[in-house]
């Protein structure tokens, strides 16, 4: 028993040295957004923090329910808004990247069964060295995520 | 004599007066977009699948256009939930005045059944429409719109259709009156939607 305390303790004390990425990174309010009937595709979001000193990378994501899974940006190129995929999601020591519609997202595409409210879809995130942490997101209906400057202001 | 001045004087400035009163309108905060930049939009008929749905037959409704297509994968759910939030917060009387249409720029793949099976999903007042992909182009060009197909290969059916993302305003007169652009919050919705319901 005392030994597993000690254990405990020296493992703690070693953690912000040897912690992977995934030990410093802590997600918030992850979802999916329930797709459309006949979708072939939909996204998830969610805010991914970054606790550790060191900058991180997501650059891979996976999911048993699409058959692929990619990370994506959007592009506002004069009003047509372009879905492009990223290589990486890259956050800053201390930073956060905000996964949210019309911006960053996990893209799951040819969603194998369709999924309805309230399913929980286990979300993989895989980091630039090689550690993995599991996302749980529960798929919600779609509701407006506000962006900034969304209004378009023509004087 | 100089009497008749004076009183000719007084009416010249009172029909100045009433003259401002009648046609000088101050300038709203938020203007209309300026006529050069808007597109000329105007009438169209396409086909939904419970038939032929004319632009034309909505006077007297304010109608909303977007143009997007089913396989869209995020855009167009984003734009569409915004909106459709936007009309549920619209009183019952307004929701009736009110109108969507989802014109497809993906007349290979978007079948009128599947329109109105994808646009029931975000709200019954949305109707989706197809045509032959001339009629959709002549349209499109138009309202200003821009789509062309991008090869994906793990897109579903192997391409997106990259698109002009807003939200088209047709007044109850027909005309094009403005537009919102891309994920306008519900909030935004409302206001936009009922400035142009409420104007005289």
């Amino acid at each position: 028993m005392k030994q597993l305390s000690l254990l405990a303790a020296s493992l703690m004390f070693s953690a912000g040295v040897l912690a992977g990425a995934a030990d410093n990174v802590s997600v918030q309010d992850p979802y999916v957004r329930l797709a459309p009937p006949n979708a072939p595709a939909t996204g998830a979001f969610m805010v991914i923090k970054n606790n550790g000193d060191k900058d991180v990378k997501v650059v891979k994501a996976d999911n048993p329910v699409s058959k692929v899974t990619e990370l994506h940006t959007h592009i506002n190129d004069g009003g047509v808004m372009k879905m492009r995929p990223v290589p990486s999601i890259d956050i800053k020591a201390k930073g956060e990247a905000v996964l949210k519609p019309g911006s960053l997202h996990v893209m799951m595409i040819d969603i194998k069964t369709p999924m309805k409210e309230g399913d929980v879809v286990p979300i993989t995130l895989s980091f630039d060295d090689g550690s993995t942490k599991q996302v749980d997101a529960k798929v919600v209906r779609p509701m407006a995520a506000p962006m900034p400057a969304a209004m378009e202001h023509k004087h | 004599m100089v009497e008749r001045i004076l009183i000719f004087v007084a009416g010249l400035l009172a029909a100045a007066i009433v003259g401002v009163a009648l046609f000088w309108q101050p300038e709203m905060p938020e203007r209309p977009l300026p006529k050069a930049v808007i597109a000329a939009g105007g009438d169209f008929t396409l086909q939904s699948a419970s038939g032929p749905v004319a632009l034309q037959n909505y006077r007297g409704k304010l109608v909303l256009v977007y143009f997007g297509y089913t396989f869209c994968p995020d855009i167009c759910p984003t734009s569409l939930a915004a909106t459709a939030e936007g009309l549920k917060q619209l009183t019952p009387e307004e929701l009736a005045r009110v109108a969507m249409i989802f014109v497809s720029v993906d007349p290979k793949r978007d079948t009128p059944a599947r329109l109105a099976e994808y646009v029931d999903f975000f709200h019954p007042a949305i109707v989706g429409v197809t045509g032959t992909p001339e009629n959709i182009a002549e349209i499109a060009k138009r309202y200003g719109v821009f789509y062309a197909e991008q090869k994906v290969e793990t897109a579903g059916g192997g391409y997106v259709v990259d698109h002009s993302a807003d939200t088209f305003i047709v007044a109850p007169d027909g005309q094009l009156v403005g537009k919102m652009a891309h994920a306008t919050p519900p909030d935004q919705v409302v206001v936009a939607i009922r400035k142009y319901l409420n104007q005289p």
